[in-house]
């Protein structure tokens, strides 16, 4: 079209970068790149292009950035291979940007993934549409759903003191329960991750039973451990405030999926006489948990291969929270017993 | 469900036909005393509906109402047998490589191996450890020789078409660690089993010791596969395969019946699966709702008596004829753990059948069918 060609020939010929102005400006330019030396190293290397499997094969033999390091003899200036993104932000119109957390030279940066965990696909491909099929809730053509009326209510009666009070809570109890959104294929409850957690009483006395029960956690998890200190001293359980007596690991997509898969097809049925996850837990919003006892968490297969490096009697036993998306425990639950989780004892919700 | 109450309350009346026809008695009762409800809550509900706005009107306008006596259709139950995936999916080049990349980032950026943590000194494994790290200069087993702490740690990124991070060379790289070699042939002493000296004769003389034979997985492509057996469960271990069956027609199609006196989807679904395929299937059928339908209006509207004759298994049926316009065929989702179908003793007259993934069904069966069954199947 008439009007596109005009634009292109107009911005050809306001572009700076093809100008002679550039040209002169680039030369004068200090720059490692532009160093005699450097530009024949750079001649050195092949071409790039995005060349086929069979012109790649010819030049993997050839191509090798290590052999024409060593080759160079001399060293480099340090800025040709050394960088550090800043360690502050000093604004939008500083000349040194912090880089994006996903760029690897980030001070930010975290590597992973690293794998594609059975359990994530095995839940994308079988339990989720299988979930659907059994959450599905038939409406016939006309349907619609009841209202539900506001759930905090306001204090009515005579009392002049009623105006303008804070809303009672809801029917039946103190706590608003979250409501239960109808499970279609936008909506199907998933693993959103588990925190292993454990209180090591030991370390009251010894805070070498903490350091023992963080490395059994970051052996296990594959995540470094938190730890927290007590916020008041109880007397009862002998603790004073500030002390260091507990572990947290917070475990998300990767980590989680595979600490679960150990869990539920190595650890758990070497359990002896383990009854299964009973049946009342859970906290009325979707997240389950279990417990470990010391000679369970043993059984662990990053614990069991050096179990004798561990002192005697300082590994402690853990809790086990996982967290789902589903907003009540019988949903959750079923998420769970899918994945192969059994259950015993009258399930409360 | 977004009809306008005014529109749906005249479709819910007890002479639409159409609303007969198409809505079953269960969910007309539901209706009516959903209905029923509202009208006793309407004072209590505070907001009005929407009666005034223009796209109300005209939907109140023009309500669905056909004339007509009622349809009757077959009504028939389809369970769609399948063997879920058993293993993962091949990775694609580019996650191959995104891995292997990241590994070798961690590598950079991880703590460094604690040794003894692991190894005890003075023990057997100790001088084993020392050997193996040496040899492949990092304590990973699946990310080739790369020392990241080392001057050329900087080298981190492997060349174009480079096999480390494909899943056979990791696969050799743990099996060869597990039997005592370095993951990659290095030189000629490395080669075989681990040697000792020998003491009857002498220091200089070596003597191989024990193999350790570490039993290799088996491989993803099966014998089934390989021979092309639609009969077998073993084949295509990463796809869902579903259960055809060819009726007396020579239809591949799932195995299907009528729905027999009062009972329902589930149990019509689980008595054809024994009528057709025998009782030595461990099979679940998941939920109580179809997953999928197939219409077959039978052509000009002729309608087709049909004489309906007792089920032996289902005590409700009776013998009754009943005229019929078409049928309406519902899929029930079932999953098989062990069994084979076995046709010797069906009660519907099929000749074959095959454990087929989606693209092979969709060579078997016909057209309309196909166009009723293909998004119920998953891809992989």
């Amino acid at each position: 079209m008439a009007l596109q060609d005009v634009t292109c020939a107009f911005l050809k010929r306001c572009s700076v970068r093809n100008g002679h102005y550039h040209r002169v400006w680039t030369a004068q330019c200090r720059h490692a790149s532009n160093n005699v030396e450097g530009r024949q190293e750079s001649q050195e290397l092949e071409s790039p292009g995005f060349s086929s499997g069979e012109d790649a094969g010819q030049g993997v033999g050839r191509f090798d950035p290590a052999a024409v390091a060593r080759k160079r003899g001399r060293k480099l200036p340090p800025s040709r291979y050394q960088f550090r993104s800043p360690r502050y932000y000093r604004g939008p119109l500083h000349p040194h940007q912090p880089l994006p957390p996903s760029d690897p030279a980030s001070r930010e940066f975290e590597a992973g993934p690293f794998s594609l965990p059975r359990l994530e696909q095995t839940y994308h491909d079988t339990f989720a549409s299988d979930y659907m099929v059994m959450a599905y809730q038939h409406h016939p053509p006309g349907y619609v759903a009841p209202q539900k009326g506001a759930r905090l209510r306001p204090w009515t009666g005579d009392s002049p003191y009623y105006k303008n009070r804070p809303l009672r809570g809801p029917r039946g109890g103190d706590v608003l329960k979250l409501l239960r959104k109808p499970i279609t294929f936008r909506n199907i409850p998933q693993l959103s991750g588990v925190t292993v957690h454990t209180m090591v009483k030991g370390a009251i006395d010894d805070s070498a039973h903490l350091h023992v029960m963080g490395m059994v956690l970051q052996a296990i998890t594959g995540v470094r451990a938190e730890s927290h200190s007590a916020k008041r001293s109880v007397a009862g359980f002998g603790i004073r405030a500030g002390q260091h007596l507990s572990l947290t690991c917070k475990l998300e997509g990767e980590t989680m999926y595979h600490f679960l898969s150990k869990l539920v097809d190595v650890v758990l049925p070497k359990i002896k006489d383990w009854q299964g996850v009973k049946g009342s837990t859970g906290d009325s919003s979707g997240h389950l948990a279990l417990g470990l006892q010391p000679k369970d968490v043993v059984l662990f297969p990053e614990v069991e291969v050096n179990y004798d490096m561990y002192p005697p009697k300082m590994i402690a036993g853990l809790h086990i929270v996982i967290h789902t998306s589903a907003t009540n425990d019988s949903d959750a639950r079923v998420l769970l017993q899918q994945i192969g989780l059994p259950f015993h004892g009258k399930l409360i919700d | 469900m977004n009809a306008a109450p005014q529109s749906a309350r005249r479709i819910a009346s007890a002479n639409n036909a159409f609303f007969v026809d198409t809505v079953c008695f269960s969910c007309r009762n539901r209706l009516s005393q959903q209905s029923r409800r509202h009208a006793a809550t309407a004072a209590a509900v505070s907001d009005p509906p929407p009666a005034t706005s223009p796209q109300a009107s005209s939907r109140a306008a023009a309500p669905i109402i056909a004339k007509g006596p009622r349809k009757a259709y077959r009504l028939m139950a389809a369970p769609v047998l399948s063997r879920p995936p058993l293993l993962t999916r091949d990775l694609n080049s580019f996650e191959k490589a995104f891995y292997l990349y990241q590994k070798r980032l961690n590598e950079r950026l991880a703590m460094p191996f604690s040794r003894y943590f692991y190894y005890n000194k003075g023990t057997p494994a100790d001088p084993e450890w020392k050997r193996k790290l040496q040899a492949r200069k990092t304590p990973s087993r699946d990310i080739g020789i790369y020392d990241a702490y080392g001057n050329e740690g900087w080298n981190d990124e492997v060349l174009v078409g480079d096999r480390t991070g494909e899943r056979e060379s990791v696969v050799e790289a743990l099996i060869r660690d597990a039997e005592g070699k370095s993951i990659v042939e290095e030189s000629e002493k490395d080669q075989g089993a681990v040697t000792a000296g020998d003491a009857q004769l002498g220091e200089g003389q070596r003597r191989e010791t024990t193999k350790i034979e570490v039993e290799r997985p088996s491989s993803r492509e099966t014998e089934a596969d390989r021979s092309g057996d639609v009969k077998s469960l073993n084949r295509k271990l990463d796809r869902t395969l579903y259960l055809l069956v060819k009726n007396h027609e020579g239809r591949w199609r799932f195995p299907e019946d009528r729905v027999y006196g009062r009972e329902n989807l589930h149990q019509a679904a689980e008595r054809i699966l024994i009528q057709s395929c025998g009782i030595n299937m461990n099979t679940w059928l998941v939920g109580n709702h179809p997953i999928g339908h197939h219409a077959h209006h039978y052509p000009s509207q002729k309608p087709i008596v049909s004489k309906i004759s007792a089920n032996a298994l289902v005590g409700t049926s009776k013998e009754s004829e009943k005229e019929e316009f078409g049928e309406k065929l519902f899929f029930m989702k079932a999953r098989i753990m062990a069994g084979q179908p076995d046709l010797g003793s069906n009660a519907y007259g099929l000749q074959e059948w095959a454990w087929l993934a989606k693209e092979e069904v969709d060579g078997r069966v016909g057209r309309s069918y196909w166009a009723s069954v293909k998004n119920m199947l998953v891809e992989r």
